[in-house]
């Protein structure tokens, strides 16, 4: 009998649980209804909590000069906790139960790989600000014509810092790149950096390279990957790894007493205050924005202070402007389809001519797989007395290049 | 046979979990797809604890057989449905062979040796790029059933309720009963002439079987692996969290636990977008606090009013 | 072991030392150096493990909470870390105290899994809790002295970095001296061999069990404040001191305190080692886990059943 009653109240268990998660608005959209936008982030990640924030930011502005179409924008956003698993089930989510029109989002290859086959189950208009790895442009394929990928993929990026330098070296010419040395953490992120650079950058000269544990996957000694580029005496140094990883790569590079003519760090973001170290200044870093842009850019102003004033952070991660772009873009391809009729808003993407808060005006071209690709590289940016500076492009450019990287003694 | 009520009733369960897509959106099928990948972790993981052993490989056998499953896809062009069953022998078989080796050790040393073998499994597969992918990973040209989400709940569901069933199998069978005499004391059960070791690998086998399908499942739905996300250390400590929650040696309380789990990860983040996750690990605490022999026990005891269930002391160490 | 054997071994570690030594000296700086860390942070586990009975999986983010205290602590009063660690660690002495008291107490005499899962729900609410109070992005303080080095002709390494043996060697001694010479420790020691035992002598096992815990969280918090002079702190920073800690106790075996110094030695050197060889470095980490499984199954074959 207790057996019975046990079975009883399981299958109570089930009903009321599923009936739970049925609960959710199922309303359609009507012309006062406002249209959804649908994002997915990882929610406990700085890049995500920001570039969440920033698409909220911008749906804010956007609501309180009226809209669009008339109706105002609503933004949902969902947790992907960085698990392909969660992040797919939470498009599912945003397609069924909240109906969206549009998706947006994105950090990691890994939990976009697990979302590509439900984006491709509903093809809505889908704008997104990360995943780099040709495998997720690979998965996504060359029909998706809703598709529209604003962060440059791993050989775009490679490729951006190949004519960057070149760039560089031309106009200063006591700049040398001769020798390359690259130490990059051996999870996907880095081996990328290194397998595309090794292609790149053959031409430029003598590559060498070798990967190390990030502090951000449990390691942080990186003696003994500093003690053989010490030994490749390289013209520069590049790392490719996490914001965890920035100031130790320093403080052990000093401790042994390597000091290469360009040290170049190329983490998605960097930890708080790095500036304020002595040993910061003069460090090369790749990017995609810096406060700098403030500058010499009226949007990257607005969106930078209206965060501040909003969130009373300061946005520390490029995502941040990123995912406010996209909104962007999107709201403007709203207003040119003048309706929310897929095929409309995706011809209306592909006019897409926005000045954005990173310094580019995103349009959309192929790539090597896809239809739609926004940005197509990064810039090279220099500590210079605690602030990120833009070197590269020199479109962009609000400070001159430190060279060499000054001993660790002069500082 | 007499029809009992308690077969009634598991008939319809299944029933409405056969039935659930017609009621339920995709975004619930996709959280049941979820809760049953966790589901048979637990299950598994839970089946190998009725013998004494606590093993902490789930995620170097859910791994191996997503990309077993991949790789045969991939390189030999076998189906999906038959490549992840393949996973799961494939899986089989690496586990008897390490069985043969490991299986002596007891307790958390065998925890610990299970933990490493799964690491090292991705460690390798992290550093030989031309097999698998190295640390990219590989993607598969399509989803099982081209993404059909009816046939992909369908299959995942006859997963869950195979795996099920073999728990229950388990329980009732006279492996049951030598493998309960193993965990209450060892040296009894050697007297009484119990082939200790060749039950035990027995049950490592084939749980590890059963995780190595999940593996595939995952995969082939997904339609990639990465060594990151294949072996993630979330299929670890999740699923046994789910099975204690539940309620360990019971083949109810891992099914209960990772359903309650499931559904609740699910739950909190609408209400609690950012820092959803202390709540959950409050949940996690508070549960384990107030029922220490998990929802299934606890429900024996309040019916019952017994105080104990099940065989709730240690493990032999 | 014999004397004999004990002999030929000792004198053989020497020697093959001493050629890594005069060979690569780095090697042997380097392992030393991170062998010390991993020791020292591995104590305090080892301490619970063989006193309390309870595999702490909180036990990395209980480093985590006493190095973000000591980073806070650091920067709003403007004190060195090394100044901040010793207040940081009575706060998170305190801290494990109400940890015990509140959860880890009431299921002692539950099945040890409760205590495995409670402790990972523990984890969880303590990484994410940080995690929304001072987000994902890493945090680091600047100390001019961590990059502290030394020439030797050719060779220009880290002192600094010696810091983590000695704070290793000295965990070790505090504890074996408490554990051996104190009336509390010799207490302690007999709760771990034997609980029951002790309750009947007239043990108060609970009020051990409260101390060496919070005794425990009050170390590992000192290795916090210690690993935040080095590298940048972020919420999950110390999820993989917990499995690297387990690891080397369990390689050590349960109860022996030395042992993980011993332990932590081989791994240290032998990681380096590798790691000393251009481009086998992703390696390393199988190093690490192949060692633990021969090291336990040797141990098994030598008849104890473990």
């Amino acid at each position: 009998m207790k057996k019975l009653v046990v079975l009883v109240l399981m299958l109570a268990l089930v009903t009321v649980s599923t009936t739970l998660v049925f609960a959710g608005g199922q309303e359609e959209g009507g012309s006062d209804q406002p249209i959804k936008l649908g994002g997915v982030w990882p929610l406990s990640d700085i890049t995500g909590e920001q570039g969440s924030k920033a698409a909220q930011q911008a749906v804010d502005e956007i609501n309180a000069a009226g809209g669009v179409l008339g109706r105002q924008l609503e933004l949902i956003i969902l947790d992907s906790e960085f698990k392909p698993e969660k992040g797919a089930a939470a498009i599912e989510r945003l397609a069924t139960v909240e109906n969206v029109d549009v998706f947006l989002g994105g950090m990691a290859s890994s939990v976009h790989l697990g979302q590509i086959p439900i984006l491709k189950k509903y093809k809505k208009l889908t704008v997104w600000t990360g995943a780099a790895s040709h495998l997720a442009e690979n998965a996504i394929g060359g029909d998706a014509d809703w598709y529209f990928h604003l962060h440059p993929w791993d050989y775009q990026q490679g490729g951006s810092y190949v004519d960057g330098w070149e760039d560089i070296i031309g106009k200063y010419s006591d700049i040398k790149v001769d020798k390359w040395f690259l130490a990059y953490e051996e999870g996907p992120f880095g081996s990328a950096s290194f397998e595309s650079s090794k292609v790149l950058f053959s031409d430029m000269g003598d590559f060498d390279g070798e990967s190390f544990k990030s502090a951000a996957a449990g390691g942080g000694d990186y003696k003994a990957v500093l003690q053989h580029a010490k030994e490749s005496n390289p013209d520069i140094f590049l790392w490719a790894g996490y914001g965890a990883d920035a100031l130790p790569l320093l403080q052990q590079s000093k401790a042994i007493g390597f000091e290469p003519a360009l040290y170049v760090g190329a983490p998605p973001g960097w930890p708080a205050d790095f500036g304020s170290s002595s040993l910061a200044e003069d460090v090369f870093l790749y990017g995609m924005w810096a406060p700098a842009m403030n500058d010499i850019n009226p949007v990257s102003k607005k969106f930078y202070d209206g965060f501040v004033e909003k969130f009373n952070v300061i946005p520390a991660t490029y995502f941040a402007p990123l995912s406010y772009s996209a909104v962007y873009l999107i709201k403007e391809a709203i207003e040119r389809a003048g309706s929310l009729d897929t095929e409309a808003l995706i011809t209306a993407m592909e006019q897409s001519k926005y000045k954005s808060a990173l310094g580019e005006t995103i349009t959309f071209k192929p790539s090597k797989v896809i239809k739609h690709q926004g940005i197509e590289g990064q810039k090279i940016l220099q500590w210079q007395n605690g602030r990120q500076e833009i070197i590269w492009p020199f479109e962009f450019s609000t400070g001159t290049p430190v060279y060499p990287f000054p001993g660790w003694e002069n500082r | 046979m007499k029809i009992s009520p308690k077969i009634v009733i598991f008939l319809i369960i299944i029933l409405l979990s056969i039935a659930f897509p017609f009621f339920a959106g995709p975004y619930q099928q996709s959280i049941a797809k979820n809760v049953i990948i966790y589901m048979i972790l637990a299950l598994s993981w839970n089946m190998l604890l009725k013998t004494g052993q606590i093993s902490f490989g789930l995620a170097g056998f859910f791994g191996i057989g997503a990309y077993a499953s991949v790789l045969l896809s991939l390189k030999l062009g076998i189906p999906p449905i038959l490549t992840i069953v393949l996973g799961g022998i494939v899986t089989s078989l690496v586990a008897s062979a390490m069985g043969m080796i490991i299986l002596r050790l007891r307790a958390m040393y065998f925890a610990i040796t299970t933990l490493a073998l799964g690491e090292i499994f991705r460690v390798i597969i992290h550093n030989v790029p031309n097999f698998a992918g190295g640390a990219h990973g590989l993607i598969l040209p399509g989803v099982i059933f081209d993404g059909n989400g009816l046939y992909t709940y369908w299959l995942f569901l006859g997963a869950a309720l195979f795996s099920i069933g073999l728990s229950y199998y388990f329980d009732k069978s006279k492996i049951h009963l030598a493998l309960t005499a193993i965990r209450d004391n060892e040296t009894t059960a050697k007297v009484r002439g119990i082939d200790i070791f060749k039950y035990l690998l027995i049950v490592f086998t084939i749980t590890a079987g059963m995780q190595g399908i999940a593996g595939g499942l995952y995969a082939q739905s997904f339609g990639f692996v990465t060594p990151e996300s294949s072996f993630s250390g979330d299929f670890i400590l999740l699923p046994i969290a789910m099975a204690l929650l539940g309620g360990i040696y019971t083949t109810a309380g891992p099914v209960v636990g990772a359903i309650v789990l499931g559904v609740i990860s699910e739950y909190l983040k609408l209400y609690i977008p950012y820092g959803h996750l202390i709540v959950y690990g409050l949940i996690i605490v508070i549960v384990i606090l107030f029922m220490p022999n998990g929802i299934i026990g606890a429900l024996y005891v309040k019916i019952d009013g017994r105080k104990t269930f099940g065989k709730v002391d240690q493990p032999n160490e | 072991m014999t004397k004999a054997k004990r002999l030929f071994l000792s004198g053989g570690i020497f020697i093959l030392a001493l050629i890594i030594f005069i060979w690569r000296p780095t090697i042997l700086i380097y392992g030393i150096q991170r062998a010390g860390l991993y020791a020292a942070v591995a104590l305090p586990m080892a301490l619970v493990l063989g006193i309390v009975h309870i595999v702490n999986l909180a036990h990395g983010e209980l480093l985590m909470v006493g190095a973000y205290l000591t980073y806070f602590v650091s920067v709003t009063f403007g004190l060195d870390p090394l100044i901040a660690l010793l207040p940081v660690a009575v706060v998170m002495f305190l801290l494990g105290m109400v940890i015990y008291k509140l959860t880890i107490k009431h299921t002692l005499k539950a099945p040890e899994l409760n205590q495995l899962i409670l402790t990972f729900g523990l984890a969880m609410v303590l990484g994410q809790s940080v995690n929304l109070i001072a987000t994902s992005q890493p945090r680091t303080l600047t100390v001019d002295y961590v990059s502290t080095s030394l020439s030797i002709g050719e060779l220009t390494f880290g002192v600094y970095d010696f810091i983590f043996p000695a704070t290793a060697l000295i965990i070790l001694g505090g504890l074996l001296f408490f554990l051996r010479k104190t009336r509390v420790g010799k207490a302690a020691q007999a709760v771990g061999q034997n609980p029951r035992g002790a309750e009947i002598v007239g043990i108060d096992v609970d009020k051990i069990y409260l101390i060496i815990f919070s005794l425990s969280t009050a170390l590992v918090s000192i290795m916090g404040s210690l690993y935040l002079t080095k590298q940048s702190i972020f919420p999950l920073v110390g999820g993989p001191f917990t499995m690297k800690s387990f690891a080397l106790v369990a390689m050590a075996g349960i109860g022996s305190l030395p042992g993980v110094l011993i332990a932590s030695l081989v791994l240290g050197v032998s990681e380096t080692f590798l790691l000393s060889f251009k481009g086998y470095g992703g390696w390393s980490n199988i190093v690490f886990f192949a060692f633990i499984i021969g090291v336990i199954l040797i141990r098994s074959h030598k008849g104890k059943q473990i």
